[in-house]
C-alpha cells in the first residue's frame, strides 16, 4: 500500500556549487544510497522535475511512501548523510484522497 | 528519525513516536452560516482524537505523561481543545499546537478535522514533525496563569551547515544559556519537535508564557548569545483561547440575533 505522497522541494546551497566535481560525485553516491535504501523499505520514487523557472526551488522529487513515519526515516537518513548541507528544502507529506483514490 | 541535534542541560531526548501537529490558521471570510451545525461535528472529531490519545492544548502538552499534581491548583481545563489568537499582529488568526500519538495519527486526524468543518471554517497550514526533545516547565511557570503562547519555527541557515561538529557544540551551549534563562523567566517550554521533514523548517518550539514583556526581553538574550546567527526563524505571539470561544465569536460575527446559535 502506498497510500502516502511525499513531495520534496529542492534548492541547492552555495555550499553545492562550491563541491569540487569528485566530492560531488561522492556526495550524490552517499544520497543515492539512501535512496535506494528506502526503495529497499517500500518508497516509490515517481520522477524528478526541473521546476526553476516557476518556484523557488530547482528541484521537485515526488515520492509514495507506506506511511508518513517512512517518508520521514528517508528524510532523517538523507539528513544525517549530508543532504541539508547541500541543499535547502521544503517537504510536504499528504494522503490519497479517499475520494479519489488511484486506481 | 533521530535527534537533530544532540541533547543540552535544558533539552532531553524524548522517547516514542509522539508527533506535533502544529497549525496556522485564518478564518474564511466570510464566515460559514451553519456554524451551529459544523461545531457538534468537530467536537465530536476532537473527542475521538483525545480518545486517541491526542493532546488538544499546549497546557496538555506540557503536562505530559505526569499525572495532575494534588498540591497545584487545578489548571484550566487542559484537556479541551485551545488555540491561540495572533489575529492582533500577524497574518494567521490562530495558532496552536496538538500533540497526536503517531505521525500515522497525525497526517489521519488532519484531514479527519478538516473534513469535520474545520475546512469550512478556516485555510489552515498544518506542520506535523516528531518530537525530539520533552517538555521544560520549572518552578516559575505559573501554569494556567501564563496564558500567552509563543510559537517559534526556525531553521539552520547555511552557516549552520557549514559549521563544525565543535562550533555546533559551542553554539548549543550558548543558546542553552538562553534556554535556561527563559525557563527561569517563567517561560513552559514544550520541548522542540522536527518539522524538517514535511515543511521548510527545521523545528517549532512552543512556549507557554506570561506575556509579550517577558519574550521580548527572552529574544534580546538570544539575540546576545547569537541564537540567531545560526537560524531563519519566523515566531507568532498568541493568546489563549478556548477553541469553544473561537467559536462563539465566530457565531457572533455570523448572526446579528447575538445567542441564538447553538454552542457545544
Amino acid at each position: 500500500m502506498s497510500d502516502v505522497v511525499w513531495l520534496h522541494h529542492s534548492l541547492p546551497r552555495t555550499a553545492w556549487y562550491d563541491l569540487q566535481p569528485e566530492q560531488r560525485a561522492r556526495r550524490e553516491r552517499d544520497f543515492e544510497e539512501q535512496r535506494r535504501a528506502s526503495e529497499r523499505e517500500g518508497g516509490t520514487r515517481n520522477g524528478r522535475f526541473h521546476v526553476r523557472g516557476q518556484s523557488d526551488w530547482s528541484h521537485v522529487e515526488i515520492w509514495s511512501f507506506p506511511s508518513p513515519e517512512h517518508a520521514f526515516d528517508h528524510w532523517s537518513r538523507l539528513v544525517a548523510a549530508g543532504y541539508t548541507a547541500c541543499f535547502e528544502f521544503s517537504n510536504q507529506v499528504g494522503l490519497a484522497d479517499p475520494a479519489t483514490r488511484p486506481a | 528519525m533521530s535527534l537533530l541535534s544532540e541533547e543540552t542541560d535544558v533539552f532531553a531526548a524524548a522517547p516514542g513516536q509522539r508527533c506535533a501537529v502544529l497549525f496556522l490558521a485564518r478564518w474564511r471570510t466570510p464566515r460559514p452560516g451553519d456554524l451551529a451545525r459544523i461545531a457538534p461535528a468537530l467536537y465530536g472529531e476532537f473527542d475521538a482524537l483525545r480518545a486517541a490519545g491526542w493532546r488538544l492544548s499546549l497546557d496538555r502538552v506540557l503536562a505530559g505523561e505526569e499525572p495532575p499534581d494534588p498540591d497545584q491548583v487545578p489548571d484550566a481545563d487542559t484537556d479541551a481543545p485551545t488555540v491561540y489568537a495572533t489575529g492582533f499582529s500577524h497574518d494567521v488568526d490562530l495558532v496552536g499546537l496538538f500533540e497526536a500519538p503517531t505521525p500515522t495519527a497525525a497526517l489521519a486526524g488532519t484531514l479527519r478535522l478538516e473534513q469535520a468543518g474545520w475546512e469550512r471554517l478556516f485555510r489552515t497550514e498544518w506542520l506535523i514533525g516528531p518530537r525530539e526533545f520533552l517538555p521544560v516547565v520549572g518552578p516559575a511557570s505559573r501554569r494556567a496563569e501564563d496564558d500567552w503562547g509563543f510559537f517559534a519555527l526556525w531553521k539552520w541557515n547555511s552557516a549552520w551547515q557549514a559549521a563544525s561538529a565543535e562550533e555546533r557544540r559551542a553554539y548549543d551551549l550558548e543558546c542553552d544559556a538562553a534556554f535556561s534563562a527563559d525557563v527561569r523567566d517563567g517561560a513552559a517550554i514544550a520541548g522542540r519537535y522536527r518539522l524538517d521533514g514535511a515543511s521548510q523548517w527545521d523545528h517549532i518550539g512552543a512556549w507557554r508564557v506570561p506575556g509579550p514583556s517577558m519574550v521580548d526581553a527572552a529574544m534580546h538574550e538570544h539575540g546576545r548569545v547569537a541564537d540567531f546567527k545560526f537560524t531563519t526563524s519566523r515566531h507568532y505571539l498568541g493568546r489563549r483561547t478556548p477553541f469553544e470561544d473561537v467559536l462563539r465569536a465566530g457565531e457572533r460575527q455570523d448572526s446579528p440575533k447575538e445567542g441564538t446559535a447553538h454552542t457545544p
